[in-house]
């Protein structure tokens, strides 16, 4: 025992001890975060996109442009919606129902901070100042020819602004047709916001041609029915499943990513490791004092530890913000994904999967790399692993909209997808004896695959059996 | 005495091809022993072997009194072929981390390797890494590291090479010391010289077969031994001496003189020739018996392609 606990000291050290590890230990966490406000910063440092609309019939011009006018409505509720939900969720729905309530958007935005302000001031520091994608103005000039010199920025508005994109909409032979103009190429969305106005505007046209009262025809354009998702079994009280029922599917989801990030570049700081340690010839010393077996499982737990090194550092940071997340923000959707993280299925899922699935996915890394004389040699290998690491990933998403199907349910006492549907499907009821008895499972296919893993490794670092030799290109001995 | 490792019938085979091929052989207890022969003869898959790394295809090895164990090759120190160490490691703490894979505690491992490193020279490099020393001391790091532990047993498989001719001669006196210690050494080299200067008995090994084993003077006795002599003028040593049963040959003349080459065996020996001379009233100028080399004698046993070239 003393000899693999100093193969994984040394181990660990000679990973801790590399500016690398510090580097993703400090990095990492900077990295999620700007991955996380990135988009949102940028969506907030774009000045909005000036558009105008040219139209052969009025109403087709103010159809677009309430069409427009509705989006911005509705993205300034969302966001006001999201910050309150999650910097004052006592006061969230007073704070919706101001900006439902008031005439605009602009009030709408001012009578939820005013809300805010009266009765969570300490929340009003970040209250967002939402614009609008889109601006509409009134035409520059009078075609699309002579808009031509503003689309493509030869010219600049009055104000010194560019012009994004000038939506002409044209009647042929009584139906409309949209001529979307911008030097965006790529992007189209403006045509696709007017061409559903205008299809709405044309089912309003046609209720009025068979002799449908106007307002009665945009009655019957805003009919749209309410649904509900319930939950038949008794634990789920009313039945009705809002978030925090979904919440642990995302959460499972996160860790199931989290879980096969991890176990593949871990079990890839472990082929390296190997191939490194042949290249250095050290091999033939060490194994004078350890097993094969040994060493493997001194190998293991030494990147297990740097593992949980990064995990406790992540850990203590992500768990004290998901703690405070869950406690003061309760009814957020924050906050409920935060609970749904402290779920016990889930962390009796994550545990099993991580331990399991680190252990087994490591140490045939580890037997990989011994039959490798060079990282070139390990790269020839890694895209058949790759394929047989993304197998598991391709049945997510079928045991996130069925966990109970057969199929799900066999493939998750297969070993090698244990780990990620375990996770999956611990939040939807799985009983704890089918937890348990995975667990079990996974802790005998684990000991066999150590076994088998050790055995290859005495080939692979003793008798010198390589990728080479295993394809017949090259005789060692 | 007793045998601090019996080898029994060993048999190594990689697929199709024989490494080694059932060899027998006995190392006494607190004696240098050397396995000796060509590249590609076998020594190191034989040496492997004796400390566990390979598993015989056959034969029988018995360590210090007992089958190969953990417990006995604990009490084993051994230098592979192929050496390296962990680069990014400091020389005492790859010294130490070795040590303490052996079973040393931590404190002594590190006061040994301290002291060992200091020993040999190496004592201002103790804490710089491996990967800034150079290969020699590299090596002198490693071979410190297989001591450090202070085994029973040593072995080295081809320690002298990569090393330059002052350092080979450090690690001659290390052997030297170690053995003075009562501790028992194999090692395998190509190099005839520094067996014939270390070692009490060798094994030498050709094409994985055991080819002779023994003490140094038993092999250097299968070397045919030769004696150059000059004699003054005319004289005809060939003709005098012919007839006595010796077989001797013209070698060259200079300055008037005539060289001879005396083949010997173990009853024509260096002396009985000198003896014959003064018989035979023979003018010596010169009478220089050739000392037989381990090289000669393996020349003798195995053939000269089998053989490396003598350093």
């Amino acid at each position: 025992m003393s000899q693999i606990l100093l193969v994984a000291r040394r181990d660990y050290l000679a990973y801790v001890g590399a500016w690398g590890f510090w580097l993703s230990l400090i990095t990492a966490p900077l990295i999620i975060a700007i991955l996380m406000f990135a988009p949102i910063f940028l969506a907030r440092a774009e000045p909005p996109r000036v558009l105008t609309i040219l139209a052969e019939r009025a109403e087709d011009a103010t159809a677009v442009a309430n069409a427009f006018d509705t989006m911005a409505l509705e993205d300034a509720r969302r966001e006001v919606s999201a910050y309150v939900a999650a910097a004052a969720p006592a006061i969230a729905t007073d704070a919706i129902a101001a900006f439902d309530a008031a005439p605009s958007r602009e009030a709408g935005i001012q009578a939820a901070r005013h809300i805010v302000s009266m009765r969570e001031p300490r929340a009003l520091g970040a209250f967002p100042a939402p614009s609008p994608r889109y601006i509409l103005i009134d035409p520059p000039a009078a075609d699309v020819e002579a808009l031509r010199p503003y689309l493509d920025a030869r010219q600049t508005l009055a104000d010194g602004r560019t012009l994004y994109g000038a939506l002409n909409l044209r009647r042929v032979e009584g139906a409309p047709r949209i001529e979307y103009w911008s030097v965006n190429l790529s992007h189209d969305e403006p045509s696709n916001i007017a061409r559903r106005a205008l299809r709405l505007e044309m089912q309003r046209e046609a209720l009025v041609v068979q002799g449908v009262d106007p307002a009665e025809a945009e009655r019957l354009q805003a009919l749209d029915p309410s649904i509900t998702q319930l939950d038949p079994r008794p634990s789920a009280g009313t039945g009705e499943v809002t978030l925090r029922q979904r919440a642990p599917s995302f959460a499972a989801l996160a860790l199931a990513f989290i879980l096969w990030s991890v176990v593949f570049s871990v079990a890839n700081m472990l082929l390296t490791g190997v191939i490194e340690e042949k290249s250095n010839k050290i091999l033939d010393t060490l194994l004078t004092s350890v097993s094969p077996l040994q060493m493997l499982i001194g190998k293991l737990l030494g990147v297990a530890g740097v593992s949980a090194t990064l995990f406790l550092f992540w850990g203590a940071l992500g768990g004290t913000l998901l703690s405070m997340a869950a406690t003061s923000m309760a009814d957020s959707f924050v906050g409920q994904i935060a609970a749904a993280f402290l779920e016990p299925r889930l962390i009796a899922a994550f545990a099993i999967g991580f331990v399991a699935g680190y252990l087994m996915y490591g140490a045939i890394f580890l037997a990989l790399g011994s039959l490798c004389e060079s990282i070139q040699e390990a790269q020839t290998l890694l895209g058949p692993v790759a394929l047989v690491l993304a197998m598991p990933m391709m049945l997510i998403t079928p045991a996130l909209d069925n966990p109970n199907a057969p199929i799900i349910e066999m493939a998750s006492w297969v070993p090698i997808f244990t780990p990620f549907l375990l996770l999956i499907r611990a939040p939807a009821g799985l009983p704890w004896i089918e937890i348990a008895g995975m667990g079990a499972m996974m802790f005998a296919a684990v000991i066999v695959i150590l076994l088998l893993a050790a055995q290859i490794f005495r080939a692979g670092v003793v008798n010198q059996l390589s990728v080479s030799t295993l394809f017949g290109r090259k005789a060692k001995g | 005495m007793n045998a601090a490792l019996e080898a029994e019938g060993l048999v190594k085979r990689y697929g199709a091809r024989t490494a080694v091929q059932d060899i027998s052989f006995s190392v006494p207890q607190g004696a240098i022993y050397g396995v000796l022969g060509p590249n590609g003869a076998g020594k190191s898959s034989t040496l492997r072997m004796l400390v566990g790394v390979l598993r015989p295809t056959a034969g029988q090895i018995t360590l210090m009194g007992g089958p190969i164990s953990r417990q006995t090759l604990q009490r084993v120190g051994y230098l592979p072929e192929e050496r390296g160490l962990y680069r990014s490691m400091s020389a005492r703490g790859a010294i130490a981390y070795l040590a303490r894979l052996k079973g040393t505690p931590a404190s002594i491992a590190y006061k040994r390797a301290d002291a060992l490193l200091e020993a040999h020279g190496l004592g201002k490099v103790r804490r710089k890494k491996i990967k800034t020393l150079s290969k020699g001391m590299a090596q002198k790091v490693q071979v410190l590291a297989s001591i450090a532990h202070e085994p029973d047993f040593i072995i080295f498989d081809e320690p002298f090479s990569g090393l330059d001719p002052v350092n080979q001669r450090v690690l001659e006196d290390t052997i030297r010391a170690q053995a003075a210690a009562g501790r028992t050494i194999l090692f395998s080299t190509h190099v005839m010289e520094h067996a014939e200067r270390l070692c009490d008995r060798i094994l030498l090994i050709a094409h994985g077969q055991k080819a002779f084993e023994g003490t140094v003077p038993e092999a250097l006795a299968l070397a045919p031994s030769v004696a150059m002599l000059e004699t003054d003028g005319d004289f005809d040593l060939a003709a005098a001496l012919g007839p006595r049963g010796f077989n001797i040959e013209l070698d060259g003349q200079e300055h008037g003189n005539k060289r001879w080459r005396a083949h010997l065996d173990n009853s024509k020996g260096s002396r009985q020739l000198l003896a014959a001379c003064v018989e035979a009233g023979a003018p010596l100028s010169l009478f220089e018996p050739a000392r037989a080399s381990l090289h000669e004698a393996f020349v003798a046993l195995v053939g000269d392609k089998a053989m490396p070239a003598a350093e």
